[in-house]
């Protein structure tokens, strides 16, 4: 379905990077969908990468300035240093697990809704769709409402 | 103690495996140079690996030989500091996939320069991007080929004064060099992404199972006790406790020097950002997330490579250790001052106390033969990246001003592939004296500061611009490497590179990440504002294309 979907602009933008969904993608850009779809998307990105980078940022400072502490034996030859190399395993692992279930979840219905509709002309019901022939690609204006 | 390839059987069996290693990989490329036909084939692979073959292709490019016998030997002999080293290579994949990963797949086709320069003037902003991309290839190419010119005189067991087939230490080492080179050559220019990425899965498989092997036979002497391993290698290292902690290598306190602690701390944390957020901005993973059909698979892709390289930086930590443990602290540093050799001498120890000589000759050579598959597939990667960018953004949009044929460019990428080849061989002899740590920290820095800031700009700033691209790119790479000319890593120490007679060092840090990835931004920024360009529609559809995937490059058929 994807790969289908996406091989029609490979052809015809082969000369050109810009050819590409042309204006219906700036109609799309004002449509709230698409805002919502941005929203959520950063809304989980960038408090997430401040979190992650926060959290990385505490370690590596901790490991240089709070030495002492850090030396604390919790169990037979594992001090607070190992542990918290360890953890910074397993929130890795931990945040990728949840961005993707996250993503799969909030942002690839929409993100495929959208894109299906640009594919196939259907601009948002913005009715710009005709515009949408830059790059001649096949496209079906079923809804050419201009 | 003496490595067993010093002896002809051993070495017999690792040439060996070297030679099986090579026909395989060569056999591969061949194969995939009949069925590269496009430039979409020639620079990614026609996009149609599936995630985990991507996942893989990642995770290899990424544990080079540099990380793989690098990292172990840092633990083996600094204890808690190389575990640090590794961690920020792990948590920079967060960056790649929240940030950079989907939003690339979408709205790039071949290049990095192909999402920067999509809402800009081509010209300016893809000689930048060539300039940073190649510039970055360049050094870590550098640090991966000296590195294994060493390595192989090393893991045929030839040491100073000693000859093989006629060859001295020296001799070997250029030998090394320039098989490598050629073999890199080979495989890029004949099979283009879909040869390397190939390549690179071979050695994934060979060099994690060789790893797990290895990590399991170390931790069944043991008794699968963890904790008696570290003990054990704490007492053997002879720091005790503080082998297991901070501040051997990294961050370093100097007795009665308190402006020298300083830097040192601050040193360590310039070394962590660059290390977070330069993995993000090599080009030569960058190009990887084009490979997959669509932006989900390069996500999926990502987490697979955050699964294999985690699991196998914790494999380095028990090999380090065993290494400290059961090789000791002289034996490693007799071998190779920087403990490069950590990793096949724990494998032949482990060996010969499991099974006698004979198995530990025969573990050694399969560590050596995945230490050598490292070395190939990630100078393959890089070799790629830079000729991609060459011909591509500099050949194709810049000399021809995008008035290539596919043909035409993807002939320009194989001759690119040829003469990054033949310069990298030529530097690399040259440049064998450089310390390959400072080489890979530096291309990391340059990767964060040139490329990072300016790829996350272009997706998120609608008000960005050629001039701020232009500055962010240049700013980020003429401050990464002049603020390094100036550091004590190039003169003014005992161990810079024009020894401590020459000093015209003025920059204390020896990574300038902390002071080189805010500027770019500051001179992105600056170039942005006082340009009058501005491209809201450019940035309407670069926005749209990349999060919903519209109109992006799509496998090719068949």
């Amino acid at each position: 379905m994807t790969s289908t979907r996406a091989e029609a602009p490979e052809g015809a933008a082969a000369g050109s990077d810009r050819a590409d969904i042309g204006t219906a993608a700036v109609a799309m850009h004002a449509d709230p969908r698409f805002r919502a779809l941005r929203r959520r998307l950063t809304v989980f990105i960038f408090p997430m990468s401040i979190a992650f980078m926060a959290w990385y940022l505490l370690y590596v400072i901790m490991s240089g300035y709070a030495r002492d502490l850090m030396s604390v034996v919790l169990f037979g030859s594992v001090n607070l240093a190992l542990l918290f190399g360890l953890l910074q395993f397993i929130s890795t692992f931990g945040i990728a697990l949840v961005y993707s279930r996250y993503a799969a979840r909030r942002l690839d219905p929409l993100s495929t809704e959208l894109r299906v509709e640009l594919e196939n002309g259907d601009a948002a019901g913005a009715g710009v769709a005709s515009a949408d022939n830059r790059d001649a690609e096949p496209t079906t204006m079923r809804e050419a409402g201009a | 103690m003496i490595l067993a390839a010093e002896t002809d059987a051993g070495r017999g069996v690792t040439i060996t495996l070297f030679l099986l290693m090579v026909a395989a990989t060569l056999y591969v490329t061949v194969w995939a140079s009949r069925r590269t036909r496009s430039a979409t084939d020639f620079y990614s692979g026609g996009r149609g690996f599936s995630a985990w073959q991507n996942g893989m292709a990642i995770g290899s490019d990424y544990m080079s030989a540099a990380s793989f016998l690098g990292i172990a030997g840092m633990i083996a002999l600094s204890g808690y500091d190389g575990f640090l080293y590794s961690i920020g290579f792990l948590v920079a994949w967060l960056v790649a996939l929240l940030l950079i990963a989907e939003l690339l797949r979408n709205s790039g086709r071949f290049t990095m320069a192909d999402v920067v320069s999509y809402r800009m003037r081509q010209r300016p902003v893809r000689t930048a991007a060539a300039f940073s991309t190649i510039t970055v290839s360049i050094f870590y190419l550098l640090a991966q080929m000296v590195g294994a010119g060493a390595l192989i005189a090393l893991l045929l067991g030839i040491r100073e004064g000693e000859t093989f087939l006629g060859m001295d230490a020296d001799t070997a080492k250029i030998v090394g060099i320039v098989v490598v080179g050629i073999l890199m050559i080979t495989y890029v220019s004949l099979g283009g992404m879909k040869g390397t990425t190939w390549v690179q899965i071979i050695k994934a498989g060979v060099l994690m199972s060789g790893a797990a092997l290895l990590s399991l036979l170390v931790l069944s002497m043991y008794g699968f006790n963890l904790n008696a391993l570290m003990t054990d290698a704490a007492t053997a290292s002879g720091e005790g406790r503080s082998f297991l902690e901070p501040g051997q290598v990294y961050g370093v306190e100097v007795a009665g020097d308190p402006l020298q602690t300083l830097w040192n701390k601050l040193d360590l944390i310039s070394l962590g950002l660059a290390l977070v957020l330069g993995t993000a901005g090599l080009p030569h993973i960058l190009i990887r997330f084009y490979t997959v059909p669509n932006a989900k698979a390069a996500r999926t892709s990502v987490n697979w490579a955050i699964g294999l390289i985690g699991t196998f930086y914790l494999l380095t930590l028990v090999l380090g250790f065993g290494a400290a443990a059961i090789v000791g602290h002289d034996a490693i540093s007799a071998q190779d001052s920087a403990g490069n050799t950590a990793a096949p001498q724990t494998a032949e120890a482990v060996g010969q106390a499991l099974g006698g000589v004979g198995l530990g000759a025969i573990l050694l050579a399969f560590i050596a033969a995945a230490a050598f598959a490292a070395i190939l597939s990630t100078v393959a990667g890089l070799t790629l990246a830079s000729s991609s960018s060459l011909a591509h953004d500099f050949y194709g949009k810049v000399i021809r001003r995008g008035k290539t044929t596919e043909a035409e460019e993807m002939r320009v990428a194989r001759i690119a592939a040829v003469g990054i080849g033949v310069i990298a061989i030529f530097l690399s002899v040259f440049a064998q004296n450089l310390n390959v740590a400072f080489l890979v920290a530096l291309a990391f820095a340059i990767a964060a500061s040139a490329n990072l800031p300016t790829l996350l700009l272009s997706l998120f700033w609608k008000r960005f611009n050629t001039a701020g691209a232009v500055a962010g790119i240049y700013g980020g790479l003429v401050s990464a490497v002049g603020l390094v000319f100036f550091s004590p890593v190039v003169s003014g120490t005992e161990d810079s590179l024009f020894g401590a007679g020459v000093d015209f060092a003025w920059f204390p840090l020896e990574n300038p990440g902390l002071v080189s990835i805010p500027l770019s931004l500051v001179c992105a920024v600056i170039g942005t504002v006082c340009s009058t360009e501005r491209d809201v529609d450019g940035f309407a559809r670069l926005q749209v294309r990349a999060l919903t995937g519209a109109g992006a490059a799509g496998p090719d058929r068949g």
